[in-house]
């Protein structure tokens, strides 16, 4: 293990968010899954999935509700970089934001479990 | 042998097979997807916002686009009186193309603040945007800001090594232009005019909008005739990330 990777994860407190890994946003870093794989395989040239608008305006609503203020959370998204660094943009982005609400309380990792669950059997249904 | 109609602008063949191939589509559900949509289900049952806030805000992004900025551009290039304008009250320029600064809420978003500078590049003064602090852009008139535009690298050493920087991108700046580096802050977004090049004498508003790329109106690229889109750009990870308001993590020993 390098001594510049050691330094990184021995730091678990960031100025904006607790830089912990939380479980199950670990699990959800399949790189095959992320647009920059999933568009070229369906031969889709848009350059962002479309998903990716919804994730603006959650952000756009946090801040202008008072939840999350757009500067904060874009210090912490910083802050992560590190922490997801494996995954591209605009993943990265989703999976910083799910950390940042885990991380200030907006949601519990338990919660966000649960809704995952039923929103997969949701999309998955036939 | 078929026999074509038509609905508005949507061509069908007598047999309804269609006499052109759909765009394709991802028929695949992402871990990432999933978990988009969890996050926000979650937030609105927590009364965090709304569903409507939400449908309001996703309309107003997916609205956005540098091509009204390329059409302001555009349209200064040809008309004095807009240029003018352009620089003298660029929230109502923008209305002029189509872009409103007060949209959705009545007073902007609450990551776009209604002051918009213009910045007109010479001959001999070029211009480059950033945002030192965090990511601030000018997504109203140019939409949402490139990833590369948003990493602490760029925003690191574009206002250090501006001429390497923007070597980086393919933009050689000679010596003897100026440069100036804007650094948005918390309440100022800036936007590039660019110069217009030469071999568009005579051209029309909508072939000189073609070639205002996203990148001409930060300062990383010079619009010219044949260049209409921006390439991928490259994210250099940083090698000794910076935290916000801390010190650089350690170097390795």
């Amino acid at each position: 293990m390098s001594g510049e990777s050691v330094g990184i994860q021995e730091q678990t407190e960031g100025r904006y968010v607790d830089l912990r890994r939380i479980d199950l946003l670990e699990s959800i870093q399949d790189e095959d899954q992320t647009w920059a794989k999933l568009a070229p395989r369906w031969c889709v040239t848009n350059p962002e999935p479309p998903w990716k608008v919804c994730l603006d305006a959650t952000c756009d609503c946090l801040s202008a509700g008072g939840a999350l203020d757009n500067l904060e959370r874009r210090h912490a998204e910083d802050e992560l970089e590190t922490v997801y660094s494996a995954i591209p943009n605009p993943e990265r982005q989703l999976l910083t934001l799910a950390h940042i609400m885990v991380s200030r309380g907006l949601l519990t990792e338990e919660e966000l479990a649960r809704q995952i669950s039923a929103v997969r059997a949701r999309l998955e249904a036939v | 042998m078929a026999d074509k109609h038509k609905d508005g602008d949507h061509h069908h063949s007598g047999d309804h097979g269609h006499d052109h191939a759909a765009a394709p589509m991802v028929d695949e559900i992402s871990d990432f997807e999933i978990l988009e949509l969890a996050v926000r289900e979650l937030a609105i049952e927590k009364g965090l916002f709304t569903a409507e806030d939400h449908r309001a805000f996703s309309e107003w992004n997916d609205a956005r686009s540098p091509a009204a900025g390329s059409r302001m551009v555009a349209r200064a290039w040809t008309d004095p009186a807009y240029k003018a304008r352009v620089f003298d009250d660029p929230l109502n320029a923008s209305k002029e193309v189509g872009v409103d600064w007060s949209e959705p809420s009545g007073f902007g978003t609450t990551s776009d603040y209604m002051h918009l500078t213009v910045l007109e590049d010479t001959p001999t003064l070029h211009h480059v945007i950033v945002c030192t602090l965090c990511s601030c852009y000018p997504r109203p008139i140019l939409g949402h800001s490139p990833y590369w535009y948003r990493a602490p690298n760029y925003r690191r050493r574009i206002v250090r090594w501006p001429r390497e920087v923007l070597a980086e991108f393919g933009l050689i700046v000679p010596p003897e232009v100026e440069l100036r580096v804007e650094d948005s802050n918390a309440k100022s977004r800036f936007m590039v005019l660019p110069v217009r090049p030469e071999g568009t004498e005579g051209w029309t508003e909508d072939q000189l909008a073609e070639i205002v790329t996203r990148d001409t109106m930060i300062g990383i690229a010079m619009p010219k005739p044949g260049r209409t889109t921006d390439g991928p750009r490259p994210i250099h990870r940083a090698s000794r990330p910076v935290h916000s308001g801390g010190r650089p993590t350690e170097a390795p020993k």
